[in-house]
């Protein structure tokens, strides 16, 4: 097996958590116009809860299976609560402010809710390594992989599907369509759009949610894991184009495999590859690869 | 010559002179609050000019970043101890900086703007937390400063770090009022308001986004090389994305109606931390995030429009003066 193909496995890993963080946060902007900083936040969250929950389950003697439903589950069900909670008494008094002001005030909430993380389940790291143990380890040539990390590419193709599935073949579906291009028409032809704007931020959440609780059996979940997340689903959802749910493919695996491909040729720059990748990007496509032109205001 | 005699400079000079003097009355706690104020404000200050073009950064912990190890750096290596070497050194390293970036970013704006600051500034927070030279997540110590060939003796190190931190800030006050009256400093409200028309206009927004960008870089790096001297050592949690939102924050507080007011919302910021922490040492960013929300909730244009608000009762309003609101809306 030569490098190249390394780097292509390492990269589709990569890229299926990438793209599992970023599907909220492109969902939410698409329809609501609105950057949530608050997502890395949900996404802590996400991952602290099915820590709890996998420990909980562990320590009752269930196996696996129930521990990963129970983690899933929980933190889909918190991050869809806390997103309700949030829009409800906050976001939905800011639709009509300047971009900057519900972003910072995104912000806000983002620093709040951090603490209220930890004041829940306290500093110290929580570990819950089981699941991930359990699984096993694969061989791919003449290495191995845990099969928990490629069940996570799984997860990322499966979410893209049931995502397309439900924007294209589903009534709902082509109402927020017709919200994201155009929100006043889609009004006037009777979609309810306070209402589908809310289904899309809470499903936003709970995606967000859902993508710490993948990703809790692969960490140590501590303070400060919400922080990259931000950064790093922003690189990923702007290179494709903010709002696109196929730009948030593409950008995962451009950033997932120039990532692995510079820890692998050259590992003092991983840090700099994905905002390369982004720079170069944006230095072309100053709007993403599949952002629509804005018209501009006179 | 009229701007000579405007009542913003006489106030930033009259309370600078004001202050100069009064350092022997005031406990050291007080002065080493107005210390950090006064440093947290610099920075603020430029959040203040971008934001009158309606760009928000978090990226000016990057340039605070700078400013501190400007001054760290050129004790470590160069030997100098000198204030002014620091802050100048400084200042240079991160308006080159900013000269590079900023034809980048200079085309950007909104979110775009905003994340991509942001993004800059994690990145040199992850190279300055593994590199020796900016002595890693430790950080470096600053030891104390000498101006221009005085050495203040042990009685006379804070009382003289602190009349230099008000002069820096009153000086840098002074030339950002300067600029943003001038013509060039007016057309960020226009740019703020249509930049289209702008450039109809024949003015390039590009360039002037890159220069208040520039300068907003300066203003920050001096913040930083204040903030180093004070607190006798600068760490790579300057450049962290919570120090530059506190910036915003300030302005958020303040408003963005004169140069003055970052330093008012500065003030409230460390007074709040200094509340905060002896009440609820764990949760600072609890308290510091509820407090923006209700600010952008309740008051959106900053506890500053307060005052506005109070003098628009007293004083009969200009008839000409509710144009500029007028023009906001149809854009």
């Amino acid at each position: 097996m030569n490098q190249l193909q390394i780097i292509l496995i390492d990269g589709i890993q990569y890229a299926g958590w990438l793209f599992l963080v970023s599907i909220g946060l492109t969902l939410v902007f698409g329809v609501l116009r609105l950057l949530n900083i608050a997502h890395g936040a949900f996404y802590a969250l996400g991952a602290y809860v099915a820590a709890y929950a996998i420990g909980l389950a562990a320590q009752n003697g269930f196996g696996t299976g129930v521990q990963l439903l129970a983690a899933f589950l929980g933190a889909i069900a918190v991050g869809g609560l806390i997103g309700v909670l949030v829009e409800r008494t906050i976001l939905r008094r800011l639709y009509d402010h300047p971009e900057v002001i519900t972003l910072f005030a995104t912000y806000a909430l983002f620093l709040m809710m951090e603490d209220i993380t930890k004041l829940v389940f306290g500093g110290q790291p929580l570990y819950a390594f089981q699941p991930r143990n359990a699984f096993g380890m694969a061989q791919v040539g003449p290495l191995a992989y845990p099969v928990y990390d490629l069940l996570t590419v799984v997860a990322a193709v499966l979410v893209a599907v049931a995502v397309w599935v439900v924007l294209n073949r589903t009534r709902t579906g082509r109402c927020v369509i017709a919200v994201v291009n155009d929100r006043e028409m889609a009004a006037s032809m009777g979609v309810n759009v306070t209402a589908i704007m809310v289904a899309t931020f809470v499903a936003g959440t709970a995606l967000g949610a859902f993508a710490g609780a993948v990703t809790a059996p692969k960490i140590a979940v501590a303070p400060g894991i919400a922080v990259e997340v931000v950064v790093l689903a922003f690189a990923v959802i702007v290179i494709g184009g903010l709002g696109s749910i196929g730009g948030a493919v593409v950008g995962a695996l451009v950033v997932g495999i120039a990532r692995a491909a510079a820890t692998h040729l050259a590992p003092d720059f991983a840090v700099f590859a994905v905002y390369a990748v982004m720079a170069l990007v944006l230095a072309v496509r100053p709007y993403g690869l599949f952002a629509r032109p804005l018209a501009r205001k006179i | 010559m009229r701007r000579l005699v405007d009542p913003t400079i006489i106030a930033i000079l009259a309370g600078a002179l004001a202050l100069t003097f009064a350092h022997g009355l005031m406990p050291g706690w007080v002065i080493y609050m107005l210390q950090l104020a006064l440093a947290a404000a610099l920075p603020a200050l430029g959040c203040m000019i971008l934001l009158r073009s309606g760009l928000l950064t978090f990226g000016q912990g990057l340039f605070y970043f700078i400013g501190a190890y400007g001054v760290a750096l050129t004790q470590r290596h160069l030997g100098l101890t000198d204030a002014f070497a620091g802050l100048l050194l400084g200042a240079l390293a991160s308006a080159l900086v900013a000269t590079i970036v900023g034809t980048f970013l200079a085309r950007y704006r909104g979110i775009f703007f905003a994340m991509l600051t942001l993004a800059l500034s994690m990145v040199v927070y992850g190279i300055a937390i593994k590199m020796d030279l900016f002595g890693r997540s430790d950080g470096l110590n600053v030891s104390r400063l000498t101006y221009l060939g005085v050495v203040p003796g042990r009685e006379w190190a804070t009382p003289a770090l602190f009349v230099f931190c008000i002069w820096v800030f009153a000086v840098a006050a002074v030339m950002t009022h300067l600029y943003l009256t001038s013509r060039f400093g007016r057309m960020l409200s226009a740019i703020h308001d249509n930049e289209t028309r702008v450039e109809y206009l024949g003015w390039s927004v590009a360039k002037a986004v890159h220069v208040s960008f520039i300068v907003a870089a300066v203003l920050a790096s001096l913040g930083g090389t204040l903030a180093a001297a004070a607190a006798r050592y600068a760490d790579p949690s300057l450049a962290f994305w919570t120090t530059s939102g506190e910036f915003v924050f300030i302005v958020l507080i303040s408003g963005i109606g004169n140069v003055l007011s970052p330093l008012f919302g500065s003030v409230f910021l460390e007074a709040l931390r200094a509340y905060a922490s002896t009440h609820f040492p764990d949760e600072w960013q609890l308290v510091l995030g509820a407090v923006m929300l209700v600010i952008i909730l309740f008051l959106p244009k900053g506890l500053g429009h307060l005052f506005v608000l109070a003098k628009r009762a007293v004083v009969r309003p200009v008839a000409g003066k509710s144009l500029p609101a007028n023009a906001k809306e149809r854009s």
